[in-house]
C-alpha cells in the first residue's frame, strides 16, 4: 500500500513538472512568436571630436533636427546643429565612455521621454528614470519633449484661482489656473519658499504639481523633497531633478521635460503647476552648450535664440477649452536676479513672457517682512478674474490701505503732529503689514483669508497693538475653526460674501474680541 | 580665404580629369607645392579621404565591406555585388570582406554611412530585449 502510493505520489510531481515546463515552453513560443526579425538599414556617423558635453559627428546625411543619436556605449545624444557634412549633438548622460571615432547611429526619433501616472510622488531625471531609489518607472507611452503650444482656438481666458495659500498673493497678486507668473527676487529672498508653499497648498485640490529644479544644488533639492514629503505634498508632486553635476545639457532639457509631463495630465483634462526653478540657470546652461556648439553669441554671451528658448516653454502653458478636452497648465517660473537688477538681459526677456510677476526684494526680507513681496511692483495680468467672489470684495480695499500708507508712510516719523485721519491711515497700514506677513510651509485657507483680511478692512483690528497682531490672528483662526466652523463653510460653498455672511462674520469676530 | 578640405580635393579631381599620366604627375607635383605654400600640408591625408569620395562618386564606383563569421565563398560575395550594384544604381562596387567571430552568423553590410545589419547576435539581442518587455 505504502508503494503505491509512494509511487502515485511520484507520478503527480513529475506530472506537474512536466506540466510546469510545458507550459513555460509554450509561454515562450508565443512570445517568441510575436517576434519579428526585421532589419532597417540605418545610417552611422564617427565621432569626430568631444569635448564639455558636446560632439561633432561626421556622417548622419539624414539627421533630423532634435532628432536622438545613439553612441556604440548606448549613451544617447540630440542632434542640435545641422551642418553641410557634420552634424553637433549635445550628449545626455556621462561622454567619458566616447572615443573620437566611435560608431553613431541616428534611431529616427525625435527626443521624447516617458510619461506616466506613477511619476506622481517621484523624483525624476529629466529622461524620465527614477533617481529616489525606490523601483523603476516603466511606461509604453512617450511623449516630445519639444511641442508647440496649444493654439488660439484651443485656449480659454483664465477663470479659475491656484490658491498659492499665501495672504498677500491670493489676495492682490492673484494667481488663475494656465497663467504663467513670474516669481523675480535676488538670492535668498525666499523665491522658491513660494513655489514650495504653493505646492504644499495644492493638496486635496486636484492639482498636479511638478517641480523642476534646473542646475540647483542636489543638497537644497533633497530638503525640499524632505520637506515636501513632511507636509503630505509630495502624494500630488513630481520631482524633475537636473543637478548641479549633472551635464548642462540635463539642466536645458529638463524644463521642456516638465512641461511634456505636465502635457500629458492636461491631455486627460487635468490642472498642472509646474515650477520652473530656476530659468535663470536654464540660460546659462544654453549659453554653455551654445558657446560650445560654436554659435556666435550676442548681448551677455547668449545665443540669438535666448528668447524663444522661454517664450517657447512658457507658452505651453495653458488654460484649455472644455471643447478640447479642458486642462491647464499654470507655469511657476523663477529668475534670480543680481543685486536687484530686473533690466538685465534674462529677467527682462522673461518679465515681458509672463503673465504678470511676484517681485521679492531683499531689504523688506531683512526688515522681517515675510515673504518678502514688493506689492508695488508686483503684478498679475491676469488680475481678478482669477479670484472667488468673497476675496474680490475685501481684496480692493486691502490694496487701497496698502497704497494710501506706502503713501503716507514718510510722515510716520511726526507722530502726533499728524491730523487724525491720516495717523488713522498711518496705523491700519502697520497692521496690514503685520497681517500680510505669513510663516514659510504654512499655507492659508482662502476661506480663513478672507474673513481675517474682512476683519482688518473693517477697523476691526485698529485697537489691537500692532505687536500683538499676529498673536491676535492666530487665535481668530483657532476661534473661528472650533466655534465658527459654519460660516467659514459658507464662504467655501457660496463663494460670496452676502449680506447674511457679512452679518455671521461681524458677530463672529465681535464674539471673538471680547474673549481676547 | 580659408580653403576647405571639400574644396581642394574638389580641385585636385578637376585638374586631373580626362589627363594622361605624365600631365597628371605634373598638377599633383604643383598640387603639393601649392599645399605647402598655403601651410595645408598636415590636410593631405583628409583630402586624400575626399578625393577618393568624389572620384567614386563621379565615376559611379561605390566601396562596400561586408563582415562575416567566416569567410564568404565566392559566390556568396557576388550576390551580395549583384545586391549592392542593383540598390545603388552603381557601376561597379569594390567588395572587401572582415572576418569577425562576434557575430556568430550573418552578415553586416556597410555602404558608407548605411549599415544593413544581418548578424545573428544583433538578432538575438533585440529578441532579448523583446522578451524582456
Amino acid at each position: 500500500m505504502m508503494e503505491v502510493n509512494e509511487e502515485l505520489h511520484n507520478n503527480i510531481t513529475i506530472y506537474k513538472y512536466n506540466m510546469n515546463k510545458n507550459y513555460i515552453v509554450e509561454q515562450l513560443k508565443k512570445q517568441i512568436e510575436g517576434f519579428q526579425a526585421e532589419t532597417k538599414l540605418e545610417k552611422v556617423g564617427k565621432v569626430l571630436e568631444i569635448g564639455d558635453g558636446v560632439a561633432r559627428i561626421s556622417g548622419l546625411s539624414e539627421a533630423m533636427a532634435s532628432e536622438m543619436l545613439e553612441f556604440s556605449d548606448g549613451t544617447i545624444a540630440v542632434a542640435l546643429n545641422l551642418e553641410e557634412d557634420q552634424v553637433g549633438a549635445m550628449i545626455l548622460g556621462d561622454y567619458k565612455g566616447i572615443k573620437e571615432g566611435d560608431e553613431v547611429k541616428s534611431t529616427g526619433k525625435i527626443l521624447s521621454i516617458p510619461v506616466t501616472e506613477k511619476m506622481i510622488g517621484r523624483v525624476i531625471d529629466p529622461l524620465g528614470n527614477a533617481i529616489d531609489g525606490k523601483e523603476e518607472i516603466k511606461s509604453d507611452k512617450f511623449y516630445p519633449i519639444e511641442k508647440v503650444a496649444p493654439g488660439v482656438i484651443e485656449r480659454k481666458s483664465v477663470h479659475q484661482p491656484v490658491q498659492t495659500g499665501i495672504k498677500a498673493i491670493d489676495a492682490m497678486i492673484p494667481v488663475g489656473r494656465g497663467q504663467r507668473e513670474l516669481i523675480i527676487g535676488d538670492r535668498q529672498t525666499g523665491k522658491t519658499a513660494i513655489a514650495i508653499d504653493t505646492i504644499i497648498n495644492q493638496k486635496g485640490q486636484d492639482m498636479i504639481c511638478i517641480y523642476v529644479a534646473i542646475g540647483q544644488k542636489e543638497s537644497k533639492i533633497s530638503r525640499i523633497v524632505a520637506e515636501l514629503e513632511k507636509n503630505g505634498a509630495m502624494d500630488h508632486t513630481i520631482v524633475i531633478v537636473a543637478g548641479a553635476s549633472d551635464p548642462a545639457a540635463f539642466s536645458f532639457i529638463s524644463p521642456y521635460s516638465g512641461a511634456a509631463i505636465g502635457e500629458y495630465f492636461m491631455d486627460q483634462g487635468k490642472d498642472v503647476l509646474v515650477v520652473y526653478d530656476d530659468l535663470s540657470k536654464h540660460a546659462w546652461a544654453y549659453r554653455q552648450i551654445s558657446l560650445i556648439l560654436k554659435r556666435p553669441p550676442g548681448r551677455e554671451a547668449y545665443p540669438g535664440d535666448i528668447f524663444y528658448l522661454h517664450s517657447r516653454l512658457l507658452e505651453r502653458s495653458a488654460k484649455r477649452d472644455e471643447k478640447f478636452g479642458g486642462g491647464s497648465i499654470t507655469a511657476l517660473p523663477i529668475i534670480e536676479t543680481q543685486a536687484g537688477d530686473v533690466s538685465a538681459y534674462i529677467p527682462t526677456n522673461v518679465i515681458s513672457i509672463t503673465d504678470g510677476q511676484i517681485y521679492l526684494e531683499a531689504d523688506l526680507f531683512y526688515k522681517g517682512l515675510r515673504p518678502a513681496l514688493n506689492v508695488g511692483l508686483s503684478v498679475s495680468r491676469v488680475g481678478s478674474s482669477a479670484q472667488i467672489k468673497a476675496m474680490k470684495k475685501v481684496a480692493g480695499k486691502l490694496r487701497l490701505d496698502l497704497a494710501q500708507f506706502r503713501e503716507l508712510e514718510a510722515f510716520a516719523q511726526f507722530g502726533s503732529d499728524l491730523d487724525e485721519k491720516t495717523r488713522s491711515q498711518i496705523e491700519r497700514g502697520k497692521r496690514t503689514i503685520e497681517i500680510l506677513k505669513q510663516d514659510q510651509y504654512a499655507p492659508m485657507l482662502v476661506e480663513n483669508q478672507v474673513s481675517i483680511i474682512y476683519a482688518l478692512i473693517n477697523g476691526f483690528l485698529d485697537d489691537v497693538a500692532v505687536e500683538k497682531i499676529s498673536q491676535w490672528e492666530e487665535g481668530f483662526h483657532k476661534f473661528m475653526k472650533s466655534s465658527k466652523k459654519e460660516v467659514l463653510e459658507k464662504i467655501v460653498t457660496q463663494k460670496e460674501l452676502t449680506e447674511e455672511i457679512v452679518k455671521d462674520l461681524e458677530e463672529a469676530i465681535k464674539e471673538f474680541k471680547q474673549t481676547m | 580665404m580659408k580653403i576647405s578640405t571639400k574644396q581642394y580635393a574638389q580641385a585636385l579631381y578637376e585638374l586631373t580629369l580626362e589627363k594622361s599620366e605624365s600631365e597628371v604627375n605634373i598638377v599633383v607635383e604643383k598640387f603639393v607645392k601649392e599645399l605647402a605654400k598655403n601651410n595645408n600640408v598636415k590636410l593631405a591625408s583628409k583630402i586624400i579621404d575626399k578625393f577618393q569620395e568624389i572620384y567614386n562618386r563621379e565615376n559611379g564606383i561605390i566601396e562596400a565591406s561586408v563582415t562575416s563569421a567566416e569567410k564568404l565563398e565566392k559566390s556568396q560575395m557576388e550576390k551580395i555585388e549583384k545586391y549592392l550594384l542593383d540598390k545603388y544604381k552603381a557601376e561597379k562596387v569594390i567588395l572587401s570582406n572582415e572576418i569577425r567571430k562576434e557575430i556568430k552568423g550573418g552578415i553586416i553590410l556597410r555602404v558608407g554611412e548605411d549599415i544593413l545589419d544581418e548578424s545573428i547576435i544583433k538578432k538575438v539581442n533585440n529578441l532579448k530585449t523583446f522578451l524582456m518587455e
